[in-house]
C-alpha cells in the first residue's frame, strides 16, 4: 500500500508541476507579493528609521508600537494576506481533473478512490507549502532589507519564526478548503465564487460584531485569530480555537469530496 | 480473462445495460458491436473501475479493476471518457500515468516511438489533430505492457497506416496469448480483426459467438449485425 501511495504522490506532483496554468497562477500570487513588498519598502525603511531612543515606530502614521512586536506583526501581516489567493492556486490544481476527461485517466491508473485522493491532497499540500514558504522568504527579505540599518535580526526572531510558521499552516489548510471545494463542486470557478465567498464573510466582517462565535468558525476568520496580535486587531476567538477550526474545514470537506468520488460515477 | 456476470446500470428508470453476462478469453481478439446507446461503453466503463454497477460483477482475472495494484501493468485502456489536459504535453501526460504505476520511464518513450508520435511528443496534446490524439490514448494504454487490452473505438480518427497498425499490433498481441476486448463501429474493421464478437442491444446481449458463427448465414458483418440489433440498416 505504501508504494501505492508514493507512487500515486509522484504522479500527483508531476500533474501539477506539468501544468502551464499552475505556473501562471503561482508566478501572479508571487508577482503581486513582489509588488506589494517593494511598494511597503520605502515606508518602513522610512520608519524604522525614525524610531525612537524608547523603541517606538510609526509603521502606520499616528500610531507609535514598540517597534520589534510592531516589525513582526507587519511581517506576518505581509505573508499573511498573500495566503488569500492561494485558494485561487488550490482550485486551480484540483480542476484540473474535471477537464478534457482527465478524472477518468486518473481513475483508470489509481482506482482506489481512498488513494487516489489521498495521493492528491498530499501532493497538492506539498505544492502549495512550497509556495507559501516562497511567499514567508519575500516577506522576510524585504523587511531584511528594511530593518538591517537597526536590528536585522528581527526578522529571523523567535517571533517572527513562530508568526510564519503559523502563516504556513493558515496558507497551507485555508487553501485546502478551496481544492476540497472544486472536488465538490467538479468545477474550477464554483470553486474559486465558494472560496471567496467564504472570505468575504470574514472580509466584511458582517459576523465579527453580531455573532463573533460564528465568525470564528469561518477559514479566514480562523487565519486572522491564529495570525494576528489581540492587541491590534479584534479578534474572534483564540489560537487554539482558529488552529481546530483551520484543521476541521479541509478535513471534513476533503473527507466528503473523497466520499462523493467513490460513489459517483468517474464522469 | 475478463468476465461480466449478470451486470446491470441504470440511469433513473433507464437500464443502460440489463442483466448482460459474458466473457472475453485470453488468446483472442474478441470484438464488442453494437449501435449507440447499446451499452457498450456504460460495459467497459464498469468493468474499468470508472462507473458502479447497480447489479452484477465485472472481474479481471477473478478481482474488481478497482482491486488491481497498479492496474495499468496488467490492463491498457482506451475509453472515450479518459484523456489528457489538451495544455499538458504528451510526454508529461505519459510521465504521470507511468510514474502513477510504477512503470519505468523508458517504456514513455518506447510508446511514443511505436504510435509513432516521438517526434512530437513535446508538443502539448491540444495541437494534437484527432488521430494524433487517438494515438496518445493508445500509447497510454500500451505503457505498462499489459496483458489484457479494452479498447473503446481504437481506429478512430486514425489514418489507413494507423489502423493496419492496430489491427496487426491487436492481431499479435492475442496471437501471444493475451486478451483483447474491443469496441468499434467499423464493421468491416471488425470483421478482420476479431475472432469472437459479443453484440449488444439495447442494453442487452443479443449474440455471443466466434465470428464465424455469427456470420454464418449473412452476407457479411454488417447484414449479420442489422439482423441481430433489430436495425433497419441505412437510413436515420
Amino acid at each position: 500500500m505504501v508504494t501505492v501511495v508514493l507512487a500515486g504522490i509522484r504522479a500527483e506532483l508531476t500533474k501539477i508541476v506539468t501544468l502551464r496554468s499552475t505556473w501562471i497562477v503561482t508566478a501572479a500570487v508571487l508577482a503581486l507579493h513582489l509588488l506589494i513588498c517593494m511598494a511597503n519598502l520605502r515606508q518602513n525603511t522610512e520608519a524604522v528609521a525614525t524610531i525612537t531612543p524608547d523603541g517606538l515606530i510609526e509603521l502606520f502614521a499616528g500610531q507609535p508600537r514598540p517597534a520589534y512586536q510592531a516589525i513582526v506583526d507587519f511581517l506576518v501581516s505581509s505573508s499573511f494576506q498573500m495566503g488569500l489567493f492561494l485558494s485561487v492556486l488550490a482550485a486551480v490544481l484540483a480542476g484540473q481533473e474535471f477537464r478534457a476527461h482527465q478524472l477518468g485517466q486518473s481513475v483508470l491508473a489509481v482506482p482506489g478512490r481512498g488513494v487516489l485522493v489521498t495521493t492528491k491532497t498530499v501532493a497538492v499540500a506539498a505544492y502549495l507549502l512550497t509556495v507559501s514558504l516562497v511567499i514567508a522568504a519575500i516577506s522576510t527579505a524585504f523587511m531584511y532589507a528594511a530593518v538591517r540599518g537597526w536590528d536585522p535580526a528581527v526578522v529571523t526572531s523567535g517571533g517572527a519564526l513562530r508568526g510564519q510558521g503559523r502563516f504556513l499552516i493558515f496558507a497551507v489548510l485555508s487553501a485546502l478548503v478551496g481544492y476540497a471545494l472544486t472536488l465538490l463542486s467538479r468545477s474550477t470557478l464554483i470553486g474559486i465564487v465558494a472560496s471567496v465567498a467564504l472570505i468575504a464573510v470574514t472580509m466584511t466582517q458582517a459576523l465579527a460584531g453580531s455573532a463573533p462565535a460564528l465568525d470564528a468558525l469561518f477559514p479566514l476568520s480562523a487565519g486572522r485569530n491564529l495570525l494576528l496580535n489581540p492587541a491590534d486587531s479584534r479578534l474572534t476567538a483564540g489560537p487554539v480555537h482558529a488552529l481546530v477550526v483551520l484543521v476541521s474545514w479541509p478535513s471534513l470537506t476533503t473527507a466528503i469530496a473523497g466520499l462523493l468520488l467513490s460513489r459517483r460515477d468517474a464522469r | 480473462m475478463i468476465e461480466v456476470a449478470h451486470l446491470t446500470k441504470r440511469y433513473g428508470a433507464k437500464a443502460a445495460v440489463d442483466d448482460i453476462s459474458f466473457t472475453v478469453p485470453p488468446g483472442r481478439v474478441t470484438g464488442f458491436l453494437g449501435p449507440n446507446g447499446a451499452g457498450k461503453s456504460t460495459t467497459l466503463r464498469i468493468l474499468l473501475g470508472l462507473d458502479r454497477p447497480d447489479a452484477g460483477t465485472a472481474l479481471i482475472d477473478g478481482r474488481p479493476y478497482r482491486e488491481l495494484r497498479f492496474p495499468l501493468r496488467r490492463v491498457g485502456a482506451l475509453l472515450d471518457g479518459a484523456g489528457p489536459v489538451p495544455e499538458r504535453r504528451a510526454i508529461d501526460h505519459l510521465t504521470w500515468i507511468a510514474q502513477s504505476n510504477r512503470i519505468p520511464r523508458r517504456r514513455v518513450h518506447e510508446v511514443l516511438d511505436a504510435v509513432g508520435l516521438g517526434a512530437v511528443a513535446r508538443q502539448r496534446v491540444k495541437k494534437y489533430s484527432l488521430g494524433m490524439g487517438q494515438r496518445l490514448g493508445l500509447a497510454a494504454a500500451l505503457l505498462g505492457d499489459p496483458e489484457i487490452l479494452v479498447l473503446d473505438e481504437p481506429v478512430n480518427g486514425l489514418d489507413p497506416d494507423g489502423i493496419r497498425w492496430v489491427r496487426t499490433f491487436l492481431r499479435d498481441h492475442a496471437a501471444r496469448g493475451r486478451t483483447v476486448l474491443l469496441s468499434s463501429h467499423l464493421m468491416t474493421e471488425m470483421a478482420d480483426t476479431a475472432d469472437e464478437v459479443i453484440v449488444i442491444a439495447r442494453g442487452r446481449i443479443a449474440a455471443h459467438g466466434p465470428l464465424d458463427e455469427i456470420t454464418a448465414g449473412h452476407p457479411s458483418l454488417e447484414s449479420a449485425f442489422f439482423a441481430l440489433t433489430g436495425d433497419q440498416g441505412p437510413g436515420w
